[in-house]
C-alpha cells in the first residue's frame, strides 16, 4: 500500500515537473529591450555636445518603420555635423530600441530622458506608443519630443510636434481626385483601432461635402483574414470607391479578394492612404492596378533635394536589404522633424526646451522630402507639399502636387 | 516520501540560527530599504535618479510575480491569467483619473486592490466551481483565456483608447501632495510591497498554508480529511488578484500608461517567468526573479546586445529544467522552502500516523 501511494506520488511530482519543463518554451516570450547605441560627437565644444535621443522599433512587428527611421535620423545628424554641427556644438545621437513594446518602450525613453538627459527625443510610429512616451518625454521628463509619422491627429501637447501627414492633408486633395476620377459612392473597410475611426470621421465628412456619400463602413479585428462578406456587399452596393484602412496580415487578402470579384475591372477605385514604395510588393501589380495614395513623398516625384537624400540612403543602405526611404514608414517625417528643430535651436541660440519650443512654433525649412515645410505656428502640426499617386504596373505614378496643405490640427 | 512528510519529521526548534531562506529574505530586504540611500550617497541624488525609478518599476513587477506564486506555489492554479488582474486594475484607474480626475492614493490603492480581488473572484468561481475536479491544464487555458480576451477587449473598445490604451498623466496624490516617480513613490510602493510579503508569509506559513500545502501535494486527501478543497484554493486565487490589482493600479500611475499587452498572455507569461526563474513556493523567490531578470537584462544588454535574448531564455530554460525550485533552490533546501506551520509545536507527533 505504501508503496502504491509512493507511485502515485511521484508520479504527481512528475505530472508537474513536466509541465514546468514545457513552461520553458515561455523563456523566448519575455518582454526585454533590445539595447541601445550611442554615436559619439566627432569633436569637443566647451558647452559638450547637443545630445539627441531616437526611440523607435527596430525590432517587432514594427521594424519594417523603424529601422528606416534610425537611419535616417542617423544621416541628418551626419550631415548636420559635416556642416558644424548647431550653434558650433557637435551633436551625439542617442539610439534606444522600444522593440514594437509600449512596456519596453517606457523604459528605454526614461534612460534617454533621466540617464543619458537628452535634448530632445525623435521617434516613436504607433499612436499606442506616442501614447506611451509622451508623458515621460514631455510631461515627467520636460523634454522636447518629436512625432514623425502620419497619424489619426488630435495631438495638441504642448511641446511635443507632429512632423507626418494629418487627415486633412490625406483626404484634403484625394477625396475629390477620387469622386472625380472613381465615382460618388465610397466604402469604407477598415481595421478597429483609433487611427482608421479618427481618418474615416474626417473622410466622410469631405466625401459628403463633395457630394458623394458612404454605403459602407466597417471595422474588422486586425487579424481577420477573410473579407469574403465585404467583398460581397462592395459589390452588391455598387461601391465605386473603396477608401481602404484595413492593415497587415488582412490586407494583402482583402486586396486579393477584392481584385478576383471583378472590381477594377467594373471601373472600381482602390485607395490606401497609408500605400508608400515598401507595400508595392504586398500584392501582384494586377490586383493593385489603380491604387490611389496620397503622401508627402513619393521616390519619383520632381525635387532634387529628395532625390539626393534618396541617393545618399541607397548609397548606404541599399546593399544591406529591401527596406527603403518612404513616407509611410515615418521617414520623411523624421527628417523633416529633425531639420526643423535644428532650425530652431539656431534661432534660439541654446537648448533650452522652452525657447526651442518657442522657436520651433514658427520653424521653416526651404528644403525636405517632398519640398518645403513649416510648424503652423499654435497647432503643433507641420504644413508640407502632398501628391497623388497611382499605382501602374508595380510602380507608382504622381498625378497631382498639392503645394503647402495645412494640417487643420488644434485650430 | 513526500516533502510533507519530511517536513513533518523535522524537529521544531532545531533552528537556532538564522535559516538560510530567512537569511535571503532579510538580505533583500536590507537591499531595498537602502538602495536609494546608499545611490544617493555615492552618485549624488540627480545621478541614482533613473535607478530609483527603476526599481520602483522593479518592486511593483513583484506585485504581479508574487501574486503568481501565491496562485501557483501554493494553491496549485497555473494560473496564466494575473496580468488580468494587473492591468484589470491598472485599467480601472487609468480611466477613473482620465474621466473622474481621481488621482488620491486612499481612493486608487483600494480601488486597485478590490478590482483585482472582484476579478479574480470571478474568474476562479468559473473554472472552480464546476463539478469535477478541474486539472491544471483546465486552469491554464481557462486562465489565459481570460486575459486574451480581455487583451482583446481593450483592443476593439473605443472607451478604453483602443490600441492606445489610455495615459494617465496626473501624479497621484497623498492629500494635496503629488507623488512623482522617483523616491517618494519607492518608499511608497516599498511600504506596500513589504506589507504584503508578511502578510502572505504569515499566511502560508499558518495552519492555513499547511491545508493549502496538502492541497498541493495530493488534494484527495485534503478533500476526504473534509476540507473544501476547491472553495480554499479560490480564495487563494482571490487573494493572489488582489495582490496583483495593489500593484497594478500602482504601476498604472507609475508608468503613467496602460495599454492592452498589459492584461494580456505576454505580460501573464512574464509573471511566471519571474517566479519560475526566482523559485516558486519560496514568495522571496518571485522578488529574486523579478529584480534577477530586470536588472540583469538593463545592465548587460548593451554588452551582448545581439545576444542577451538568446542567454536570457537559455538561463531560464536551464534553471527550469535542472531546478524546478528555481534560482532560490539553488541554496535552500526543500526542508527548509517549505518551512513549519502554525505555532511551534503543533506539528509534534509525526510518527504516531505510520503509514
Amino acid at each position: 500500500m505504501t508503496k502504491l501511494i509512493q507511485n502515485e506520488q511521484s508520479n504527481v511530482q512528475l505530472t508537474r515537473r513536466g509541465f514546468l519543463q514545457n513552461a520553458a518554451w515561455m523563456a523566448g516570450a519575455v518582454a526585454t529591450g533590445v539595447g541601445s547605441w550611442v554615436f559619439p560627437a566627432k569633436w569637443a565644444h566647451a558647452a559638450g555636445p547637443i545630445k539627441v535621443g531616437i526611440a523607435t522599433d527596430l525590432t517587432g512587428p514594427i521594424s519594417f518603420a523603424g529601422i528606416p527611421n534610425s537611419r535616417i535620423a542617423k544621416i541628418a545628424i551626419d550631415q548636420i555635423n559635416a556642416d558644424g554641427g548647431i550653434l558650433g556644438r557637435p551633436l551625439e545621437m542617442y539610439l534606444e530600441d522600444t522593440a514594437s513594446n509600449e512596456q519596453i518602450a517606457v523604459g528605454v525613453v526614461r534612460k534617454l530622458v533621466q540617464r543619458n538627459r537628452v535634448d530632445v527625443v525623435l521617434g516613436g510610429i504607433t499612436s499606442s506608443m506616442r501614447n506611451a512616451i509622451k508623458d515621460v518625454i514631455v510631461g515627467r521628463g520636460r523634454t522636447l519630443y518629436i512625432y514623425p509619422q502620419l497619424y489619426e491627429g488630435r495631438e495638441c501637447t504642448p511641446h511635443l510636434f507632429c512632423t507626418g501627414p494629418t487627415p486633412a492633408q490625406q483626404c484634403d486633395d484625394l477625396i475629390p481626385w477620387l469622386i472625380a476620377n472613381g465615382g460618388k459612392r465610397f466604402a469604407f473597410p477598415s481595421a478597429n483601432y483609433v487611427w482608421p475611426r479618427v481618418l474615416n470621421e474626417y473622410a466622410r465628412k469631405s466625401v459628403e461635402e463633395n457630394g458623394g456619400e458612404v454605403v459602407l463602413e466597417e471595422y474588422y479585428p486586425l487579424d481577420q483574414v477573410e473579407y469574403g462578406a465585404t467583398v460581397k456587399k462592395i459589390a452588391d452596393e455598387k461601391v465605386d470607391v473603396v477608401f481602404n484602412t484595413v492593415i497587415p496580415p488582412g490586407l494583402a487578402p482583402f486586396i486579393k479578394q477584392l481584385y478576383e470579384s471583378g472590381f477594377s475591372k467594373r471601373g472600381g477605385r482602390l485607395s490606401c492612404v497609408y500605400y508608400d514604395e515598401n507595400c508595392l510588393n504586398f500584392n501582384t501589380a494586377d490586383e493593385m492596378e489603380g491604387l490611389a495614395s496620397c503622401l508627402d513623398y513619393f521616390q519619383n516625384i520632381e525635387d532634387p533635394f529628395s532625390a539626393e537624400l534618396q541617393a545618399t540612403y541607397q548609397k548606404k543602405h541599399a546593399h544591406k536589404d529591401k527596406v527603403l526611404f518612404t513616407a509611410g514608414s515615418a521617414s520623411t517625417g523624421m527628417y523633416r522633424g529633425m531639420k526643423l528643430w535644428e532650425s530652431a535651436v539656431k534661432e534660439a541660440g541654446n537648448v533650452d526646451r522652452e525657447s526651442v519650443s518657442a522657436a520651433m512654433d514658427h520653424a521653416k525649412i526651404a528644403n525636405g522630402p517632398g519640398g518645403p515645410a513649416s510648424i503652423v505656428p499654435g497647432t503643433y502640426h507641420t504644413q508640407m507639399n502632398m501628391y497623388i499617386a497611382v499605382a501602374k504596373g508595380g510602380k507608382y505614378e504622381i498625378i497631382d502636387k498639392a503645394e503647402q496643405v495645412h494640417p487643420k490640427e488644434c485650430g | 516520501m513526500t516533502i510533507l512528510n519530511r517536513v513533518a519529521r523535522a524537529r521544531p526548534g532545531t533552528s537556532s540560527r538564522l535559516s538560510r531562506l530567512l537569511t535571503i529574505e532579510l538580505l533583500v530586504l536590507v537591499l531595498f530599504a537602502s538602495m536609494p540611500l546608499v545611490l544617493g550617497l555615492i552618485w549624488g541624488e540627480d545621478d541614482s535618479f533613473f535607478w530609483v525609478v527603476f526599481t520602483t518599476k522593479v518592486m511593483l513587477l513583484s506585485f504581479l510575480a508574487l501574486s503568481f506564486d501565491l496562485a501557483w506555489g501554493y494553491a496549485g492554479l497555473m494560473s496564466f491569467g494575473q496580468a488580468l488582474f494587473f492591468g484589470g486594475a491598472g485599467y480601472v484607474v487609468a480611466v477613473m483619473s482620465r474621466d473622474l480626475g481621481v488621482s488620491s492614493i486612499f481612493i486608487i490603492v483600494p480601488v486597485g486592490t478590490v478590482v483585482g480581488l472582484i476579478l479574480a473572484a470571478l474568474l476562479g468561481a468559473f473554472l472552480l466551481s464546476g463539478s469535477r475536479t478541474p486539472s491544471i491544464i483546465f486552469i491554464a487555458f481557462g486562465t489565459l483565456t481570460g486575459s486574451y480576451a480581455a487583451e482583446r477587449l481593450a483592443r476593439a473598445w473605443y472607451y478604453l483608447g483602443g490600441q492606445n490604451g489610455v495615459s494617465v498623466s496626473k501624479a497621484m496624490t497623498i492629500g494635496d501632495m503629488p507623488l512623482y516617480e522617483g523616491f517618494g513613490f519607492y518608499y511608497l510602493a516599498f511600504g506596500f510591497l513589504l506589507v504584503v510579503y508578511i502578510g502572505c508569509r504569515f499566511l502560508v506559513r499558518s495552519q492555513f498554508g499547511l491545508v493549502l500545502a496538502g492541497i498541493r501535494e495530493r488534494e484527495e486527501r485534503i478533500a476526504f480529511l473534509g476540507y473544501k478543497v476547491q472553495l480554499t484554493r479560490a480564495l487563494v486565487f482571490a487573494l493572489s488578484g488582489a495582490i496583483a490589482g495593489l500593484g497594478g493600479g500602482l504601476y498604472a500611475f507609475h508608468e503613467g500608461f496602460v495599454w492592452p499587452a498589459l492584461m494580456g498572455p505576454l505580460t501573464s507569461t512574464q509573471a511566471i517567468l519571474y517566479s519560475l526563474f526566482g523559485g516558486v513556493s519560496t514568495l522571496i523567490g518571485p522578488i529574486i526573479g523579478v529584480s534577477g531578470i530586470e536588472f540583469a537584462t538593463i545592465i548587460l544588454i548593451d554588452y551582448l546586445r545581439d545576444y542577451w535574448i538568446i542567454i536570457l531564455g537559455f538561463l531560464l530554460l536551464l534553471v527550469i529544467m535542472f531546478r524546478p525550485t528555481g534560482l532560490v533552490g539553488l541554496l535552500v533546501s526543500d526542508r527548509e522552502r517549505i518551512g513549519s506551520f502554525g505555532r511551534r509545536g503543533v506539528v509534534s507527533k509525526p510518527d504516531a500516523r505510520g503509514d
